[in-house]
């Protein structure tokens, strides 16, 4: 089973497709969550799930507004994916009845 | 970011592997981050690395099983190998006295000495291959000891860097094994028997058994079982990082 932070990513990386790298994941994680995400936390979560076997990376091309550094590149596996839909399928069973969930099937959301 | 913000970070991101180094310093770039912010992110993920890398048991053992113990025994080596090339040196021990000429016998002079250099290379070896990134806590539990016993010298005879004559053969290892953490096996082996024979000698000699110089024998058997398993032309380093 997934953790918080791993499903975000691998969900923000998926969301990014072939754009998702360290800075581009990190911008979508923050953008959506509304919290600062840190790239020691990023990182470590990165080579977590890569060893895990839940997304592979490689380094990219280098571009001019990264000082011409490389990226680190960040594509899901279907293992990854199929990860994320079992979190996924969890947090909405385990979310039926509560008010929140309710809630949202009237438009509160 | 400035010249001196990019030299901040290059510093602290060298701690980082090489790729890593080059993606973070290029997020940090990319998301326009102070100087600041971007030594603090740099640090938080060095920490999170070190943490992750005490996971294992290899700094551990590296760290407390093997530079701590060690460090103790090799200085014990090392005063006796100090006290006993001063009384060899010192004719006023030998002449006309067959008591002074066995007390400082050479034979076990040369045993202290192959133990002294085989024991420190083989630790120093040992403890840069098991874990590379975690040598500088190896290094801070190896001096700790050192200048405990430093500050309490009191052999009058004796200059108190003669505590330290392991440091070399130890630090020449660890930088062998930073090297390259391949040795051949006859060398390993050799090396491991003679410290092996030595300290048995040494040990049936005064009649007493030292259990902490038994912490290095261990690591000259731990190169003699490496080696073996290292082919040829593999890509595949038997250390962990």
């Amino acid at each position: 089973m997934l953790g918080e932070f791993e499903y975000l990513l691998i969900t923000a990386a998926v969301s990014l497709g072939e754009n998702a790298y360290g800075a581009a994941i990190r911008e979508a994680i923050e953008a959506t969550t509304k919290r600062k995400c840190s790239i020691g936390a990023l990182y470590t979560t990165i080579d977590r799930l890569e060893t895990k076997g839940l997304l592979q990376t490689w380094m990219g091309d280098a571009t001019p507004q990264r000082g011409g550094r490389s990226k680190r590149m960040v594509r899901i596996t279907p293992k990854g994916t199929r990860a994320a839909k079992d979190f996924y399928d969890a947090v909405m069973r385990v979310s039926r009845g509560a008010s929140w969930a309710t809630n949202r099937g009237e438009g509160a959301l | 970011m400035t010249n001196g913000a990019r030299t901040l970070n290059g510093i602290a991101a060298r701690l980082l592997g090489s790729e890593e180094c080059e993606a973070v310093l290029g997020d940090l770039q990319e998301a326009g981050e102070s100087v600041w912010r971007g030594v603090l992110e740099i640090s938080g993920l060095i920490v999170r690395r070190q943490l992750q890398l005490w996971q294992h048991w290899q700094p551990w053992v590296a760290g407390f099983g093997l530079a701590l113990p060690c460090s103790l025994a090799l200085m014990g080596i090392s005063v006796s190998v100090s006290r006993t090339s001063l009384g060899l040196l010192d004719p006023r021990t030998l002449i006309g006295s067959t008591s002074a000429v066995s007390r400082y016998a050479v034979l076990p002079f040369i045993c202290q000495i192959l133990m002294l250099l085989a024991g420190a290379w083989a630790g120093g070896f040992v403890v840069g291959s098991i874990s590379r990134r975690t040598l500088w806590v190896s290094a801070v539990l190896c001096c700790l000891p050192c200048l405990f016993c430093l500050s309490r010298f009191r052999i009058e005879s004796l200059s108190r860097f003669s505590l330290l004559l392991f440091v070399v053969p130890a630090i020449m290892g660890v930088r062998r094994a930073l090297r390259s953490p391949q040795v051949g096996l006859r060398p390993a082996a050799i090396s491991a028997v003679v410290l092996s024979l030595c300290m048995i000698f040494l040990w049936s000699n005064s009649g007493r058994i030292y259990m902490l110089d038994g912490a290095l024998i261990w690591p000259a058997w731990y190169v003699v079982a490496s080696a073996r398993r290292i082919r040829p032309q593999s890509d595949e380093l038997n250390t962990w990082e």
